[in-house]
């Protein structure tokens, strides 16, 4: 009995630590012709299963298996998997992380990827939100997006008010909203608490910043940034916008959606599942550009914040000429209009943004998307630093406590302030 | 013939808290660095009000839940061990909120309580944001954990009931003992052992709430600080914040809260469960 014990003991160790070393071993990817390629969008999911099938219909012999997981998930699964040198073989990057990832050594430099100007057909901003913070590329640029104004059409008629265009000003954005809610009841602009698809679009069209240039020093205690994040939080004291409480219960998008408000401020990468998600919505709304600042204390009161996601892979995969083929066709023309195509993104290869406008054609009625195209010509690189994924909930806290009117606005911006100065401090 | 359970004791639990304490004293960066650090994340933690926040508002929870869960469980499992009609199936009803997965039950309770187009609000009339109030997002929270967790009480309850012999109540009977002395002399004293060990279990699992608040109340309510509970904390200072050790350090000090809530509940027990048959 006691030799069985023992034996099962040992067994077990054995066992164990056998798995333990097969976790820390990892085995050359992709040498048995078979990737894994992990994203967080379900609503790519079809684009990334066409890009896999169209690469292994040139390359028979590899195949790439397409893992969704939810957004926070991603996060929390790719750092633990980085830290045990268990990472996919390609996977989503995003501006938010890449310079944490990028300056940690975890990613694959891809600047010498090519031998061609494959990289000159991307923009700048594209190209930014792909390098790391040595000003080398860490990632194959995916798409880029654009901010754009979503309208309730009907409500706009009932009221009145002629459809958003590129002229409008903040001043017209508080009128229209006036206008509808005086004749409909219902909410006109839903501004709530976001950064990207809220204030940040708002502080550089005034002309503010949230991180300087360099990324030395936060922007929360510039009069431009201030002066804009007044105005923008200082929406919801207006009867046509609800209040922070609402928008915790029920996303703007619901509420535009089941046609309680007129507008809201929306991400490229949303309309194609919003025209599929919300069929009976379908020739009642439509986009425009964001509305101008009208008297911007610098610069021409345009602006939109344009992000960017990027395909990486594990520094440990620096050589391994599988994985690193199939990431260099993810880059190529083809492959990003194949990509576009889809309609969830906007592919980051300049001229194949007309696929993506294209298939909007899909639809009886059809969108108005030129308009985010037109917005990259003065769109802003999405705020980042290598301590961002540090600071970025907290200052997200004292934002809803200015909402919550727990602090002045003065107050939780220069605690904003402290708080990134204190990160990128600390480093 | 322990070895699996022991190794497995070992490798999934031991090994774990120890490294969770020694994580307590370092100073994490990310993809698993850290150096020594001392004591500063318990100073950290000890001065920082929302930690003191998050601590009342865990002990507030399981103040909400533990006493009105229990004895609405008990309630349900005497009326289950009655004579009514279709027993089982009310057995059955009430035991489904625990096979319902936590999510999903938090969910729907969500969209109930939703301020603006809630059925709870429409059938009681009035217009609270039960989810968006700091003084009501806690006890709706409170509402749904009792919600869940009284099929599970009822069913251990019930058997500890079912092990009371019939000819205690029939010999209290014909001295003529009614209804209400008889359950607090006779079911209350004999149902101790087992009403003891469902509070303690209550107890643990309220002091560890996490998932139920996190799915009621998202990271954009600004009501989060007023019913944010130890572990959600920590979940946002580990996988938000990034700050594994100072999340640690609050794991620490769950451990110890619920060492020591426990431990009162032993020495008390010896007051009130009766364990001579």
């Amino acid at each position: 009995m006691k030799h069985i014990k023992r034996a099962a003991l040992l067994l077990a160790t054995v066992a164990m630590l056998f798995s333990m070393t097969a976790c820390s071993n990892n085995p050359a990817s992709g040498s048995d012709g078979k990737l894994t390629m992990q994203i967080w969008d379900n609503s790519q999911r079809e684009a990334m299963q066409a890009l896999a099938d169209a690469y292994h219909e040139i390359n028979p012999d590899v195949t790439i298996e397409v893992q969704v997981t939810s957004w926070d998930e991603y996060w929390t699964k790719l750092e633990a998997a980085a830290g045990s040198k268990n990472l996919p073989d390609i996977f989503w990057m995003h501006t938010n992380y890449i310079l944490l990832y990028a300056d940690s050594g975890m990613l694959a430099d891809v600047t010498d990827l090519y031998d061609d100007d494959t990289y000159s057909h991307y923009s700048d901003v594209s190209i930014a939100n792909t390098q790391g913070s040595d000003g080398r590329m860490y990632a194959v640029p995916k798409d880029k997006d654009t901010v754009c104004l979503v309208y309730n059409k009907e409500m706009f008629d009932q009221a009145g008010v002629s459809y958003p265009d590129e002229n409008w000003t903040w001043d017209d954005l508080v009128d229209a909203s006036q206008k509808i809610y005086d004749a409909t009841g219902k909410y006109g602009y839903m501004a709530y608490c976001d950064e990207q698809l809220g204030y940040w679009n708002f502080v550089y069209q005034n002309g503010g910043y949230i991180l300087n240039d360099d990324k030395t020093a936060a922007g929360f205690d510039q009069p431009a940034t201030i002066d804009a994040m007044k105005f923008y939080i200082g929406l919801q004291d207006n009867e046509w916008c609800p209040d922070q409480t609402y928008f915790a219960e029920t996303a703007p998008g619901n509420a535009f959606f089941s046609g309680q408000g007129a507008m809201f401020f929306e991400g490229t990468w949303n309309l194609l599942y919003e025209m599929k998600n919300y069929p009976e919505m379908q020739g009642k709304w439509d986009v425009a550009v964001l509305p101008k600042c009208p008297n911007p204390v610098s610069g021409d009161g345009r602006a939109t914040i344009s992000n960017g996601l990027g395909y990486a892979t594990a520094s440990y995969n620096q050589d391994n000429e599988t994985v690193m083929d199939f990431l260099k066709w993810l880059g190529t023309e083809e492959a990003q209009q194949i990509h576009s195509s889809y309609g969830a993104a906007i592919s980051g290869y300049e001229g194949t943004e007309q696929a993506w406008v294209d298939a909007f054609d899909q639809f009886d009625y059809r969108l108005n998307v030129e308009a985010c195209i037109d917005m990259f010509d003065y769109s802003v690189q999405s705020v980042n630093d290598a301590t961002r994924p540090n600071w970025k909930s907290k200052v997200n806290d004292e934002i809803l406590k200015i909402y919550g009117g727990q602090l002045s606005v003065d107050e939780g911006l220069a605690n904003c302030n402290t708080i990134i100065n204190e990160a990128i401090a600390e480093g | 013939m322990v070895a699996p359970t022991i190794i497995g004791l070992l490798v999934l639990n031991y090994y774990p808290l120890i490294q969770t304490i020694i994580l307590s004293f370092s100073k994490t960066k990310t993809f698993g660095a850290m150096e020594f650090n001392g004591l500063n994340n318990y100073i950290d933690m000890f001065q920082s009000p929302e930690f003191w926040k998050a601590t009342w508002n865990t002990i507030l929870f399981c103040i909400l839940t533990v006493p009105v869960g229990i004895i609405l469980a008990l309630l349900v499992a005497i009326l289950l061990n009655a004579k009514v009609k279709f027993k089982g199936g009310f057995r059955a009803i009430y035991f489904l909120p625990m096979v319902c997965a936590p999510a999903a039950i938090a969910m729907v309770w969500r969209w109930m309580f939703n301020g603006e187009y809630g059925i709870i609000n429409a059938i009681l009339g009035v217009k609270i944001n039960w989810l968006t109030n700091p003084q009501t997002a806690i006890i709706a929270c409170a509402i749904v954990a009792i919600w869940s967790s009284i099929g599970y009480d009822a069913v251990l309850l019930l058997s500890g009931l079912q092990g009371i012999s019939k000819s205690y109540y029939e010999a209290a009977r014909i001295d003529g003992a009614g209804r209400i002395k008889q359950f607090f002399s006779i079911t209350l004293p004999m149902i101790s052992p087992t009403l003891f060990v469902t509070l303690i279990m209550r107890m643990m699992a309220s002091l560890k709430v996490y998932d139920l608040i996190y799915m009621m109340v998202d990271q954009s309510n600004p009501v989060l600080p007023d019913v944010q509970s130890l572990m959600y904390l920590f979940y946002r200072e580990a996988f938000v914040a990034g700050n594994k050790g100072y999340a640690s350090a609050i794991v620490v000090w769950t451990i110890l809260l619920i060492g020591i809530v426990t431990v009162v509940q032993f020495i008390g027990q010896k007051k009130w469960v009766n364990y001579d048959v």
